[in-house]
């Protein structure tokens, strides 16, 4: 089983990796073939569980392709990443679930700078881990964002 | 402000080289609610894919303007439209995005509906002590005046009008060409994507077919682009803009154009060759054999259609259906799927939905960069100091009566075509929505002073 102590420590590093905007050692925490998914809904109770057939918020296999999100956010290339907005994840009920997963409660709170507008999104995460050169790494992440009605924009780094 | 004459919000004067649309168009809230009661309850508006109800007793919840709407299958497999709203005190009946049954009880009285919208069963009726009159009413679900099943796109109008083929016109060959694609038609990849934006609902008309902002609002995305290209990862998918760059401002000779109708549909288009990297291509020989090459090669191209009011079909970086409905003046909501050819094939359909992903999801790295720019317009949109915006005049010289040589490969007769290299990005294409903008908003105040 892993360590709680030592997945809530990655968990909530993790957390607060992106709410510094600290892009590298973020990206470092995922192994190279990791994948990102935060599934769509296909019902009011039921997540897409097939990406390849169904339809995903985002689907990444590949740390090359957050790499990729984080160019294009601090690239000013992009109008919706110019001013980027303010970010506080709080991630909580921490879990171990497996040998090598685990799952936790998020909640993002975001202010947009440009608008002074705030909003947050909040759901579920599902982590499996795996232990590269003594260190635990994430080998996917699945993100459930439970309040799905996207209020113009939900970047990588907002959920 | 009060806007009295909607007439003089739109200054259409294409012998003067000139177009323009006051900037109040965008903000005014007393104009949005006669936009929703003239424009989406007063005539044909976009409601959903036959599939979304494919079984008999199956429902999907829609909006027409503030009008909640049901599309539910019936017991004989017929379809209908009905107001999702009970007609005792207005509860919804149908609570679902999507649903099934044969019988829906209201939650509140337990009045109760068949699929087909009929009342059957009124709770006590018999020790309710009723009036004749109460009894001898029609208490069904009311069915809407005009409903309509266009190769599986399904329209509705709160209003009786015309046939849907007539308010269609000639854009229904575009249609056409979609539905073609497919061994049956098309359907919705599982999975829909909702967001709203505060800005105003005419920006993402406008947007759809807006090729002058592709180079200026994604040169993020489009750089990315270029570096998978040259990654050539196993695991990622290729983009229909490897090889034909038809928006690239290097792009040499004709690379596309637009078309407009009446009834405010509008199409902007740009060559893309029958190229392997469009998940078509798995069925270029059998589409080229079954419609021609010259049809087949019309379905590679990229397509942003757009049938007025409120669908959308954007067969670009991916194939994308949007229905627009509009909250507010200043806010937005879009409902989006992925739509695809039945029957095509695992590995195309992966293709399809990564590409989608990208550019087409406010998660995604294109979309956002256009909903924050139309957000910025609904700020400086407030302006008064200079209310007729500048954004409908390129293409002023280019745009010609009737169809050009592209069309014709569809015997597509548009009401105005314009062909041009990549940097002419028209803009005389949005000269149609206002003008069935301000058609139906003229004929729904007329039917108002009528009404009164």
């Amino acid at each position: 089983m892993l360590d709680l102590a030592e997945v809530t420590a990655l968990i909530t590093r993790e957390a607060m990796l992106l709410d510094r905007r600290c892009w590298r050692e973020w990206l470092d925490l995922y192994s190279e073939d990791s994948v990102f998914w935060m599934p769509a809904w296909l019902d009011e109770d039921t997540t897409t569980s097939d990406p390849d057939a169904e339809l995903s918020h985002i689907y990444y296999k590949g740390r090359h392709n957050l790499e990729d999100r984080v160019w294009r956010a601090t690239s000013g290339m992009s109008v919706a990443s110019d001013i980027l907005a303010r970010v506080c994840h709080q991630v909580t009920n921490i879990i171990v679930e497996g040998p090598d997963s685990a799952t936790a409660a998020f909640c993002s709170h975001i202010y947009e700078p440009k608008r002074q507008r705030q909003r947050s999104l909040f759901g579920r995460y599902d982590y499996q881990f795996v232990s590269q050169a003594g260190e635990l790494r994430i080998a996917a992440k699945t993100i459930t964002l439970m309040n799905d009605r996207i209020e113009t924009v939900a970047d990588f780094y907002m959920v | 402000m009060t806007i009295e004459n909607v007439g003089a919000l739109v200054d259409d004067r294409p012998s003067d080289g000139w177009f323009s649309v006051d900037r109040a168009a965008f903000t005014d809230e007393a104009l949005f609610e006669r936009e929703i009661r003239h424009i989406f309850e007063g005539g044909w508006v976009f409601l959903g894919m036959d599939s979304q109800a494919a079984e008999k007793h199956s429902y999907f919840t829609v909006t027409i303007g503030h009008t909640p709407i049901v599309v539910m299958r019936d017991g004989e497999g017929t379809l209908g439209a009905f107001v999702n709203a009970c007609p005792h005190k207005g509860a919804l009946i149908c609570h679902r995005r999507t649903g099934k049954g044969r019988l829906h009880v209201c939650r509140y009285h337990s009045w109760s509906f068949d699929s087909a919208g009929r009342n059957v069963a009124v709770k006590g009726m018999n020790a309710g002590a009723y009036s004749e009159e109460f009894i001898g009413r029609d208490r069904n679900l009311p069915r809407l005046p005009a409903f309509a099943n266009y190769r599986g796109f399904l329209f509705g109008s709160l209003v009786p009008t015309c046939p849907i083929e007539e308010h269609l016109g000639e854009a229904r060959r575009l249609l056409d060409l979609s539905a073609d694609q497919g061994e049956g038609g098309l359907e919705l990849v599982p999975g829909e994507i909702v967001f709203t934006f505060d800005g105003n609902w005419k920006y993402q008309l406008e947007n759809c077919s807006d090729a002058y902002h592709f180079t200026s609002a994604h040169p993020s995305y489009i750089r990315l682009l270029d570096k998978r290209a040259k990654e050539r990862r196993a695991e990622s998918v290729r983009s229909i803009w490897e090889k034909d760059k038809n928006w690239s401002e290097e792009a040499e000779g004709i690379t596309g154009g637009s078309y407009s109708f009446d009834e405010g549909h509008v199409l902007n288009w740009g060559l893309i060759g029958v190229s392997d990297a469009v998940p078509l291509f798995e069925r270029a020989e059998i589409l080229a054999e079954r419609y021609g090459a010259a049809r087949r090669d019309w379905m590679f191209n990229m397509r942003n259609l757009t049938i007025f009011p409120n669908l959308q079909l954007a067969e670009n970086a991916s194939s994308q259906l949007r229905i627009i409905r509009p909250l507010a003046a200043n806010k937005t909501e879009m409902r989006t799927f992925c739509i695809a050819p039945r029957g095509e094939s695992a590995e195309a359909r992966r293709q399809r939905i990564r590409n989608y992903e990208d550019f087409f999801n406010p998660t995604g790295m294109a979309t956002p960069d256009d909903t924050v720019s139309y957000e910025d317009c609904q700020a400086g949109n407030a302006n008064r100091l200079q209310s007729w915006a500048y954004g409908y005049c390129r293409g002023a010289t280019a745009s010609v009566t009737g169809g050009n040589a592209f069309s014709d490969l569809l015997e597509m007769n548009p009401a105005r075509s314009v062909l041009g290299d990549a940097m002419l990005c028209d803009e005389t294409l949005y000269h149609s929505y206002y003008r069935a903008w301000l058609a139906r908003m003229e004929a729904g105040a007329a039917r108002e002073t009528q009404d009164a």
